[in-house]
């Protein structure tokens, strides 16, 4: 009785699932076909030939690996900088207790919804009479408006998880409170942190409003306006290149999806939904 | 009394625990305060401004840019634009989000395999996920036109990003496609902990398959589904990557929705006092859904 459902259920679910998969496997499909069978009139599922010519181009041909490295620079900077601040933050926010500490959570729930193109002109005036504009710098501190609500909240629902019991033995075994933190709360937030760092890192890599307007060289240029450019300065828009380059700019996100699945959704039902 | 006798002398230990509680507190509300808190209060100045965007150079208008702005069929078009938009993708989200949880939900084959592909879009860049589509949507080349004319459906190649409604169509299926996930993991977290026996009790009273759902499993998804909706009404209103690289509020503007208008103003026109305006009326428009969000995120907290 169950097996029979199970074929069933199966049956119906991954045409469907296939479907919603199609975009990226044509993206990789495209990626891998040569010039000629792109612009068929009767295009073919699965290409005759298979090259990599436009990979070799994308890395050869265009600043990619430049743009590549600024969006590792920029994601991996704002990552570190964004859990450094809100892992001591996310503590405080659960386990002391002072005046305004409600009024503050609140605050920042609320900066987590705040809209980007609120900020964008008072930042990008800001960044630009400070003299960071169009550095890597500046968008890290761009990057930090939206990273920064985003893991606090994700932390401080991780943070409430931990039973307080163990922090009070480690305390009345003589350890101070920041030994406590140390030896016991950190480990046993790690799970959380990681998930929250792996969000980050993502949200970061994938930022595109703040790069459209805070950098306009390609020095400082991250993948994604970066990509962008290379569809609006192409005389023919080469779409083979640029599904290379979608492929390429995809790497890393798939290689977290794959090894850290199990962080991203524990970090989503945390953060997003339950509040 | 005995215990002051136990305590060491100066702050007792409540107000050490209060004053370590804020010194970890300190960088949080630093930089809160110089990247987001700062610049919101400089937006909702410099909408009272006029300012040139190239030299920065501002002097003060008072209501004028409100009044421009309200008094202006721009505002209201985009306003409606964005509700149409919002309503349209989200509605998608929900309906395919629900669905596609339902399914993943059952005991099927490759079923974590199954589950990696159908998050995935939403891990994704929205700049791959734009430059997808519209090579799916191509006009001459694209697959989209190709198997739909090979079908029957279409006689001639139809323009899905250039032409009214279509645009609008086609922005909505790719915002449901990228954002539908979150509505799944969502709803099959919940799903996991629903318990067996209310089923067991429904199928005792007779209940098929559709009334269970509309019984059981329905009613003990109205709380993460208010939840869901709220954020995702939030996201989407604001969301400006995905409109402005699929169409860039085109055609003419039928796709223009707020956040495309004050990227338009503050670097299109450089008239950023303007920009400002148009952001803080969003703002206001969508503080209504977000203090909803706000009240129900801090009860399930709390």
């Amino acid at each position: 009785m169950k097996k029979r459902s199970n074929v069933l259920a199966s049956f119906v679910t991954w045409p469907i699932v296939l479907l919603i998969a199609f975009p990226l496997l044509w993206m990789l499909i495209t990626s891998v076909k040569p010039a000629a069978e792109l612009f068929s009139t009767s295009p073919t599922l699965l290409p005759k030939a298979i090259t990599f010519e436009h990979y070799a181009r994308v890395l050869q041909d265009t600043p990619f690996l430049q743009y590549f490295a600024n969006s590792m620079i920029l994601a991996t900077s704002t990552t570190v900088v964004v859990i450094s601040i809100s892992v001591l933050g996310a503590y405080s926010l659960v386990r002391f207790a002072y005046p305004g500490r409600e009024t503050l959570a609140s605050l920042v729930l609320f900066t987590y919804l705040l809209p980007s193109v609120v900020l964008i002109s008072p930042l990008y005036l800001m960044l630009v009479s400070i003299g960071l504009a169009n550095t890597l710098a500046s968008l890290v501190i761009a990057y930090t408006t939206f990273a920064l609500p985003y893991a606090l909240w994700l932390l401080r629902s991780f943070m409430a998880g931990i039973p307080q019991d163990l922090e009070s033995a480690a305390m009345v075994d003589g350890a101070s409170r920041i030994g406590a933190f140390v030896d016991v709360v950190l480990p046993q937030a790690l799970p959380g942190i990681i998930s929250t760092a792996l969000f980050t890192f993502i949200l970061a890599w994938n930022e595109y409003l703040y790069a459209l307007v805070l950098v306009n060289s390609d020095e400082a240029r991250p993948l994604t306006t970066g990509v962008m450019t290379m569809l609006i300065s192409a005389f023919n828009i080469e779409w083979s290149l640029l599904m290379a380059a979608s492929v390429l700019m995809s790497v890393p996100l798939i290689i977290i999806f794959a090894f850290f699945q199990r962080h991203l959704t524990s970090g989503f039902g945390a953060g997003g939904v339950k509040g | 009394m005995p215990d002051i006798a136990l305590q060491r002398p100066g702050l007792s230990r409540e107000r050490r625990d209060a004053l370590l509680g804020l010194l970890l507190i300190a960088p949080t509300v630093l930089v809160l305060g110089a990247v987001i808190v700062y610049p919101l209060l400089s937006a909702i100045a410099l909408s009272f401004q006029s300012v040139y965007t190239p030299t920065l150079e501002g002097h003060w208008v008072g209501l004028a840019n409100y009044r421009e702005l309200l008094g202006s069929g721009g505002f209201w078009a985009a306003l409606l634009t964005t509700a149409i938009w919002t309503a349209g993708t989200l509605t998608l989200q929900v309906l395919i989000g629900v669905a596609m949880a339902l399914l993943l939900h059952q005991n099927i084959i490759f079923r974590s395999l199954a589950r990696s592909l159908v998050l995935f879009p939403y891990f994704l860049s929205t700049v791959v996920a734009v430059l997808v589509w519209r090579w799916l949507f191509n006009d001459l080349y694209g697959i989209v036109n190709h198997a739909l004319m090979t079908a029957g459906v279409i006689d001639a190649p139809v323009n899905w990003l250039g032409a009214m409604p279509n645009a609008m169509l086609s922005i909505m299926v790719v915002g449901a496609w990228k954002f539908f996930p979150f509505v799944v993991i969502a709803v099959l977290a919940r799903l996991q902990t629903i318990p067996e026996a209310l089923y067991e009790a429904a199928r005792i009273d007779g209940a098929g398959p559709i009334s269970r759902f509309f019984d059981v499993t329905l009613p003990q998804l109205r709380d993460v589904l208010t939840i869901v909706i709220l954020l995702r009404t939030v996201w989407d209103f604001k969301e400006f990557d995905l409109i402005y690289l699929m169409t860039g509020g085109g055609p003419v503007n039928g796709t223009r929705t707020l956040p495309l208008i004050v990227y338009q103003q503050a670097f299109g026109l450089n008239q950023m006092g303007m920009a400002a305006a148009y952001a803080v009326s969003m703002m206001l428009v969508m503080l209504v859904f977000m203090l909803a969000y706000l009240q129900r995120a801090r009860k399930a907290a709390a």
